[in-house]
């Protein structure tokens, strides 16, 4: 078929002037080709949930002009869903406890909260919701105060309760006003599914105004259906960024409520490591969600976790959370080298240490992250 | 001053003479802030002695040393033939029974010494003003040292990586400077700087002074928190070679902090990093850093099994033949101590170079060479004695043994090459074994 077409000739056109165009798409190819060579590509890589679209946003931030305000609107209607999602989850659970629970008295909904509680389970499970009303607000107010939900709330690992929530329901009276537009905040928190591949081109432009790097950020999805088959379009990256939420060592997956988090993280990122694709590309783990982990911590032992298990707390309170950081850097930083052979050990493999929803952080992770990229490109280049 | 010198008919005042250089004194008198010369009695309460030994590098005009000891003169005395010399040098020269001028070799008609106190005075006053000169820099370096520290508090970005390079500069030159910042907190100073979010271009120069100072106990305590290591390690993996072999020495010096724990150093990417450095022959130093520090690792225990995981041992035994001997020393000794947990003797079998190369090495470089070898030998041949003793005896094994036995006034070397030989020639019979060992008529 193809081939056919290109024998087609339009004898009516003079050759020149086809000539002289062909030159020309020539020379742009050529143009963006080269200007493409100098594009650093990175990819954002992660279970679902691991905080990759909060970083993206974050850089969207940082080095882009941010969320104009049409965008901003664009994210209301994001908000309040995960508002009801979010309402939804809770109630449902806190049923499922109640009748699963020994102690079932507590996850009981108060009567006069209840219907309430029914109503809004089914707005929750709708494909539109409504917008969120001042009346509706107060009601998923009042329901998020109910001692029951509160009981609930303190289980969420086991149900799929997102880390927003706290956020959302604390903030609900702002989120259903009138002319409520999102804030940057609200922004990072609202949380969507990413479909598809997601892309940014920005420059960071630091103290040392000449760094002139330009990078493309791409933000893929993060559930399991079938990654083996286009992650190979990913090679030639000059850098994969695998975000891992660390504070989800208690939770399972929303594929899978048998499987337990961390442990699938732990398999994606021993299969990508081994990925041919990968073989020269600089690796960038996040250990994410570090505010979440701070507080887990402390009543949640880490090794409830199976990779976790020969965990042995120290002391207590912040020196513990240095220590039980250390340790599961050290069992990632063994599952690296585990993964890589022998022949890729030239590969730069760097830990940091995130909080997605803080700005300033990720500012500077990323400024250590760009002198590292370009410390590479010296030292590639024969000039280190 | 008013002690006037006459040189080749001019008369000059000695201020004039000592700093325009005409005693051959070189420049650097130039001191500034009207400190140019001492009086005579200053100069007189400055020990000669030690003014000397402190100047020890510094070139001495020519007409300042005796002829005998090539010393500078502290007690100059002038014979009738008008040379000069050292008071206790000549005397000694006299009570052995000689009457000769040492340099004119002629005979002396006079055997009276006249102290020549013109030139003590000079050589004196050379002295006194070279040390308060060098005094007077050192405090200025000192004050400078004290300075940046203060700058370096406030400082952010470019002007921080300016302050730290100054600071790294007068270090290297000065051990004043030295001194001057630990004894005004700076390693503390320094240290803070160490963290999670330090950039590559900051921790480089850090390290680099650190690397240089007098840590005390605290300061190394400070340094081994794990965010701070990690750096280290980062930089260690990522630097300049210079930066690399700096991580390593200070990794090093940390190591011999009272408190100093295995978790410490147990990440692996430590390991690997160092790994790349012994590997990496074009640079001999950071080779031996390397090694040094891997040594040093594996003296605790917990840490063998994971040295092993990385791949250390048949890296380390295929670089043995490129090595120099302080380096076959430091890889023999770190194999031998992996020799000692159950995966490093199966890393050490399975390697093909390790009998062939542990073999080589024997007699060849030194006793304690000798003697490693020979331990990571029985190692490995104690794990699976009939192959890997036939594979000793291929490699010529049996001839070096006899000659350990032969040559060695080492009672536990010769015991152990005997033992080995006699667990290598197990399976053998005497005379099958004896021709497969190719040994020499004479040792037959």
């Amino acid at each position: 078929m193809g081939s056919l077409c290109s024998k087609q000739r339009h004898f009516d056109k003079p050759e020149n002037e086809e000539n002289g165009q062909a030159a020309e798409i020539e020379r742009r190819i050529e143009q963006e080709t080269k200007a493409e060579k100098h594009i650093q590509k990175l990819l954002l890589l992660g279970t679902g949930d691991s905080g990759k679209s909060t970083i993206f946003k974050q850089i969207k931030l940082l080095f882009q002009s941010g969320f104009g305000e049409a965008e901003l609107k664009s994210y209301t209607s994001i908000v309040h869903a995960n508002v009801y999602q979010t309402i939804k989850i809770l109630h449902d659970g806190s049923k499922e406890l109640a009748q699963n629970e020994a102690e079932s008295s507590k996850y009981i909904i108060s009567s006069a909260n209840k219907d309430v509680g029914e109503r809004l389970s089914e707005i929750g499970g709708r494909l539109n919701y409504p917008q969120l009303t001042k009346e509706l607000a107060e009601e998923i107010g009042s329901l998020w105060n109910d001692p029951a939900i509160q009981e609930t709330y303190s289980r969420g690992n086991e149900l799929q309760v997102p880390d927003c929530a706290h956020y959302f329901m604390e903030n609900l009276q702002r989120l259903s006003d009138a002319n409520y537009l999102p804030t940057k905040e609200d922004v990072l928190y609202a949380r969507v599914r990413t479909t598809g591949v997601v892309e940014i081109q920005f420059s960071p432009v630091g103290e040392n105004k000449k760094s002139g790097e330009v990078y493309r950020l791409f933000d893929v999805g993060g559930q399991r259906n079938e990654r083996r088959k286009w992650i190979h379009l990913f090679e030639g990256v000059t850098a994969v960024i695998f975000c891992a939420a660390i504070s989800e060592y208690d939770q399972t997956l929303f594929e899978d409520e048998h499987k337990n988090r961390m442990m699938d993280t732990k398999e994606l990122f021993e299969w990508v490591l081994k990925q041919p694709c990968f073989e020269k590309t600089s690796f960038m783990l996040f250990l994410n969600k570090f505010d979440l982990f701070e507080k887990k911590v402390a009543n949640v032992p880490l090794n409830v976790c199976e990779w976790f298990k020969d965990y042995q707390p120290v002391s207590s309170g912040k020196q513990e959370v240095e220590h039980a950081y250390e340790f599961v850097k050290k069992k990632f930083e063994e599952l690296y080298f585990q993964s890589t052979s022998p022949d890729r050990v030239d590969r730069v493999f760097k830990i940091y240490r995130t909080t997605a929803l803080d700005q300033k952080l990720v500012k500077k992770t990323f400024k250590l992250v760009d002198e590292t990229l370009r410390r590479r490109n010296l030292f590639e280049a024969g000039l280190l | 001053m008013g002690l006037d010198v006459g040189v080749g008919g001019q008369v000059l005042d000695l201020e004039t003479a000592v700093k325009d250089g005409i005693l051959g004194g070189g420049g650097g008198i130039g001191v500034g802030g009207g400190c140019g010369l001492i009086s005579t009695a200053a100069a007189e309460k400055l020990d000669l002695k030690k003014m000397i030994e402190e100047l020890e590098a510094v070139e001495v005009p020519s007409v300042f040393i005796c002829p005998i000891s090539l010393d500078p003169m502290r007690d100059p005395v002038t014979l009738c033939t008008g040379q000069t010399y050292e008071r206790s040098n000549i005397l000694k020269w006299f009570s052995m029974g000689h009457y000769t001028c040492p340099t004119t070799m002629q005979e002396l008609w006079d055997d009276s010494v006249t102290p020549n106190a013109t030139l003590q005075q000079l050589i004196h006053t050379w002295f006194a003003t070279k040390y308060s000169a060098m005094k007077k820099r050192s405090q200025d370096v000192q004050g400078r040292a004290i300075e940046v520290l203060e700058i370096l508090k406030k400082a952010k970005g470019q002007s921080r990586i300016e302050a730290l390079k100054e600071l790294r500069q007068l270090a290297a030159a000065h051990s004043t400077a030295r001194k001057s910042l630990v004894d005004n907190g700076g390693v503390g100073s320094l240290s803070s700087l160490l963290g999670p979010f330090t950039t590559h271009a900051v921790g480089s120069e850090v390290i680099a002074i650190l690397v240089s100072l007098d840590l005390d106990y605290s300061g190394k305590t400070n340094l081994t928190q794990p965010a701070k290591i990690s750096l280290m390690v980062d930089m260690l993996n990522e630097g300049s070679i210079e930066t690399r072999i700096n991580c390593t020495r200070l990794i090093e010096m940390l190591m011999e902090g009272k408190d100093f724990v295995s978790e410490n150093v147990s990440s692996l990417s430590l390991l690997v990093g160092l790994l790349k450095l012994v590997k990496n022959e074009r640079h001999p130093n950071g080779v031996i850093a390397g090694l040094r520090l891997l040594k040093a690792i594996c003296s605790h225990e917990s840490l063998r099994a994971s040295i092993v995981s990385i791949g250390a041992v048949s890296q380390l035994v295929e670089l043995l033949p490129g090595f120099k001997a302080d380096c076959i020393e430091l890889a023999l000794h770190i194999l031998e101590v992996l020799s000692t947990v159950p995966e490093g003797r199966l890393a050490l079998k399975e390697c093909a170079k390790t009998i062939p190369n542990m073999v080589k090495l024997l007699m060849k470089v030194s006793e304690s060479c000798t003697q490693l070898a020979l331990a990571i030998l029985w190692a490995v041949c104690k794990l699976a004695p009939e192959e890997c003793g036939a594979l000793a005896v291929e490699a010529g094994l049996a001839a070096k043994l006899l000659l350990v036995i032969q040559s060695c006034y080492n009672p536990v070397l010769k015991q152990r090459s005997a033992e080995l030989l006699k667990l290598c020639s197990s399976n053998y019979t005497a005379t099958n074994f004896i021709s497969k060992c190719k040994l020499t008529t004479t040792i037959q």
